[in-house]
């Protein structure tokens, strides 16, 4: 980004995005500036594209490797081998505990299984539903005889010898480790550790080495398939990504880092990759930029934010409002329902390189499901695709430099985009070749506008009260696009864009959460005695999370005096089916006055989140949940902060004309040098803004504004 | 886009991944399909009469090569009746209307109640295959599955010529 000055940098941050197609790096110096670094992913050896994208980076700088990760603080990584892992079924072979006579619900799975991660024609078009392979086979899961109900009461005791001879078959079926998970210990989990203990002592006779996973220690947590499904992939898919990750951080170390990488987590901090419950950072990638708007939001002041991504497979939509994000509770990936804390966000299968396809009886235009991912597209003769994807689109419309794909590292032919648009969409719909490019584009761009208006709408806000942030390699082509007529408040496209996953990487927190459900249910009426009950068991499960928590920083070396505790829980009005999470504005709770003023922080979010008159305290209160998170502070990236200049960008800056297609007409589009503007240029449309790894279409109608936090504002004129 | 009649004979043996699929399944049907698919059937049937539809795994409308006349046959050669018939009433049945039955395919209490609910297998009289089964209460009439508007389907989703066909005497 900045080239001035290129000498004696001291890079101190590094963020990390593996994603599916492009593998990102952001590096940040002493100063706060920062650099994006791009190459294309190499799923089969991670560290490669690692090493190759922070070359990249650090060349801009005009370091080499070794001169710039030797001063680097910290690093954090975010990236799907995990989730690719589990979706290819090539994790651990592990063996499954669970009550007598409920061996088959793992492999039965939940049915909302069988058509998760579909797109909604696929969903309703039942043919095309299926269950994949349990994670845990039949013939390595056992049961042992015990059961407690959904009170926590004993009904029948555990009978010790089930549990031994279950531990024994498994142990001799040579598993790599043991997942236990009974029914409601999360309400009493007294009988599912003792079954760890003896599972414990009968590897210990065996002489073996095998880990052991309860699901009572790692997510106590209800609903028995999300809990199993979440164990599991502790040991399943976790262990074998804790070995990719030390990896990673080995071959950092090789080149000169002396820290230990962080791994984003899905619920929007980062932890260590020895940390215990290491299943929640299956998916991080598009939290990261969720995460890097909070931040720019909190540093510059805007409270409601829509983030909105763009990569090459998929379109991202998350909301923050008032500084907040919202935290699912029960989220699916890789088609399994789980019982993690997920940043909430929403997706559909359409990116830049979703294929494009004509439906040959009805005429019709069908974008993606699928996509070319980091194949790009026809344009780029070595990827060997022949269906026409969204990127060829832009290469006829003149949208993209083909010379320039990050910074020229993949060569693309227009002619070949042009060739293939008109056999496959422009022929046979009887229109030119730019005018089928062109309405391909309008039709995503009209998806993604009803997309993005239809989820803020139906959280009961309108755009006008959102600025809305466009990232991602692809969002800043489309910006004009899904934006246009919904009126938000202000339209970002910070000039980092491409890197700013890994830019959220490096701005998230140090942070360890666990969770556990609870059930505590009082009347609006409940005398003071019931009041302060309920605080002193919110406080149980808050000391318990306590111990989770401090123990993971001390995997880490932290002390329990180093760390920020902030205690949380979810609570509903008693009979609703939906509850909503709540920072504790008390440290501790313990009396009936507490418990008053947990009531009163729920009622003014609801008020806030909903409105004040849907508040129904008549039937009193339930928490549903207790949280305790817990973080340490780290270097972060500084935003930068430049004096304004001229309106008029700079003649360095200009690179030229190339013709552009868009409502029926070719123009000579200005091309810029997004890394030569200066903070206060203003640019009119129609204009291209080029740099290495992304490209930011202002199309005519349009302006954009670039602030002195290297921000560009877009507007229509 | 049309996939080649490898693949297609895949489909019809079920040897295709989930993911290929689950393209084939979600992604708009391959114009020549219906034509690859009949080819693949018709060679892999013991007779040469063209077949006009296929109604199941081994079960087809098919125009008698000698007198035009369409045909419901199954794979073994045994013609039922006319195409516009119902060919389960040609087939030999067997109904299981007792507990015993039931328990003979279903472990005991597991299977449903015989007074609410029967089986009634259709079977070829002279190969002995299983063409269909019903689930019906005992007093429902025989179900007539499927009753196919072929002049429509080729003239007007195909953009084929309906194969000849001579009305039964």
């Amino acid at each position: 980004m900045n080239i001035h000055a290129p000498n004696s940098r001291s890079v101190q941050v590094l963020g990390i995005d593996a994603g599916g197609t492009m593998t990102d790096t952001f590096f940040v110096d002493s100063d706060g500036d920062f650099v994006v670094g791009k190459a294309q992913s190499t799923p089969e050896n991670e560290a490669l594209a690692l090493i190759a994208s922070s070359e990249d980076g650090l060349g801009a700088w005009g370091l080499s490797l070794g001169d710039g990760l030797k001063g680097l603080q910290t690093g954090v990584y975010s990236g799907t081998a995990m989730l690719n892992r589990v979706v290819q079924r090539k994790g651990l072979k592990c063996g499954l505990i669970v009550n007598s006579g409920m061996e088959d619900f793992h492999r039965m799975g939940r049915a909302i299984q069988c058509y998760l991660g579909y797109a909604y024609e696929d969903r309703i078009h039942l043919n095309t539903h299926r269950y994949d392979p349990p994670l845990v086979p039949r013939n390595l899961t056992r049961g042992v005889v015990e059961r407690i109900d959904m009170f926590g009461t004993v009904v029948i005791p555990l009978r010790e010898e089930s549990a031994r001879q279950a531990a024994r078959d498994l142990i001799a079926a040579d598993v790599e480790g043991v997942v236990i998970s009974l029914l409601h210990s999360y309400k009493n989990a007294d009988h599912e550790r003792r079954v760890r203990d003896i599972v414990t002592e009968e590897i210990a006779k065996s002489g073996k080495a095998i880990p052991v996973f309860a699901s009572a220690d790692y997510y106590p947590v209800r609903k028995e398939t999300h809990r199993t499904n979440t164990t599991i992939l502790e040991g399943y898919a976790a262990e074998p990504s804790r070995q990719t990750l030390k990896k990673i951080s080995d071959a950092f170390k090789e080149h000169g880092t002396k820290f230990d990488f962080r791994v984003m987590a899905t619920h929007g901090g980062t932890i260590s990759w020895k940390a215990k419950e290491l299943a929640r950072t299956i998916v991080s990638g598009p939290i990261g930029g969720v995460i890097g708007a909070k931040y720019l939001g909190e540093v510059l002041g805007y409270g409601n934010i829509a983030c909105s991504d763009i990569g090459g497979t998929s379109f991202d939509v998350a909301l923050i409002t008032q500084g907040e994000l919202t935290i699912k509770n029960d989220p699916d990936m890789a088609r399994l329902v789980l019982s993690l804390p997920l940043v909430a966000m929403d997706s559909v299968g359409a990116g830049a390189g979703s294929f494009i396809r004509l439906d040959p009886y009805t005429k019709a235009i069908k974008l993606g499901p699928d996509s070319a991912g980091y194949r790009v597209g026809v344009c780029w003769k070595e990827s060997g695709i022949e269906t026409v994807t969204i990127s060829d689109c832009h290469m006829v419309l003149g949208y993209l430099n083909p010379d320039n794909f990050l910074g020229g590292a993949v060569k693309l032919d227009r002619q070949r985009s042009v060739d293939a648009i008109k056999a496959q969409v422009a022929d046979p719909l009887g229109l030119s070749v730019e005018d089928a490019a062109a309405g391909v584009i309008e039709l995503l761009d009209s998806d993604l506008r009803d997309y993005l208006r239809s989820m803020i709408s139906a959280k009961g806000y309108s755009p006008q009260s959102f600025v809305c942030f466009s990232y991602g390699g692809a969002g800043p082509v489309h910006t004009y696009g899904y934006t246009e007529g919904l009126g938000f408040e202000d339209v970002i496209v910070p000039a980092w864009a491409a890197g700013f996953s890994a830019f959220g990487c490096a701005a998230a927190d140090f942070e360890y959460r666990y969770d556990k459900s609870l059930d505590i249910n009082l009347a609006p009426d409940a005398p003071a005695g019931q009041q302060e009950q309920a605080s002193k068991t919110l406080q149980s499960a808050w000391d318990e999370l306590t111990r989770n928590v401090l123990e993971e920083f001390k995997l880490n070396g932290y002390d329990a005096d180093q760390v920020t505790l902030q205690p949380g829980y979810r609570m509903q009005y008693r009979g609703q089916l939906n509850d909503l999470e709540i920072e504790s504005p008390l440290p501790s709770a313990d009396t009936a006055d507490d418990w008053g003023q947990l009531v009163d922080a729920f009622n003014t979010t609801y008020g806030r989140v909903y409105a004040a008159s849907a508040r129904s305290p008549e039937l009193g209160y339930s928490v549903t949940g207790a949280i305790m998170r817990g973080s340490v502070p780290i270097q972060k990236p500084k935003i930068p902060k430049e004096p304004l200049e001229g309106e008029t960008p700079p003649e360095e800056a200009k690179l030229g004309t190339r013709k552009f297609y868009r409502k029926k007409r070719w123009v000579d589009a200005q091309l810029y040098r997004m890394e030569s503007l200066r903070p206060g240029n203003r640019v009119a449309g129609p204009a291209i803004i080029e740099s290495d790894a992304t490209t930011f279409v202002v199309p005519d109608g349009f302006e954009t504004f670039l602030d002195g936090h290297r921000l560009f504002h877009l507007k229509e004129v | 886009m049309a996939y080649t009649r490898a693949k297609i004979a895949d489909l019809v043996d079920g040897k295709i991944d989930h993911d290929t699929l689950h393209q084939m399944l979600s992604t708009p049907k391959d114009p020549g399909r219906f034509v690859t698919y009949m080819e693949i059937l018709q060679d892999r049937v013991p007779w040469d009469d063209r077949i006009v539809l296929p109604l199941g795994p081994k079960l087809y409308i098919v125009q008698r090569k000698d007198n035009k006349q369409w045909k419901i046959r199954c794979e073994c050669g045994h013609d039922f009746c006319d195409w516009r018939q119902n060919w389960k009433l040609f087939a030999k049945v067997h109904v299981r209307d007792t507990q015993q039955k039931l328990e003979e395919i279903y472990p005991r209490l597991m299977a449903q109640t015989s007074t609410w609910q029967v089986l009634r297998e259709y079977y070829c009289p002279e190969c002995g295959t299983l063409h269909d089964v019903e689930a019906p209460t005992p007093w429902y009439p025989v179900i007539r599955d499927f009753e196919p508007d072929i002049d429509t389907f080729y003239k007007d989703w195909l953009g084929l010529a309906v194969p000849e066909r001579a009305e039964a005497a």
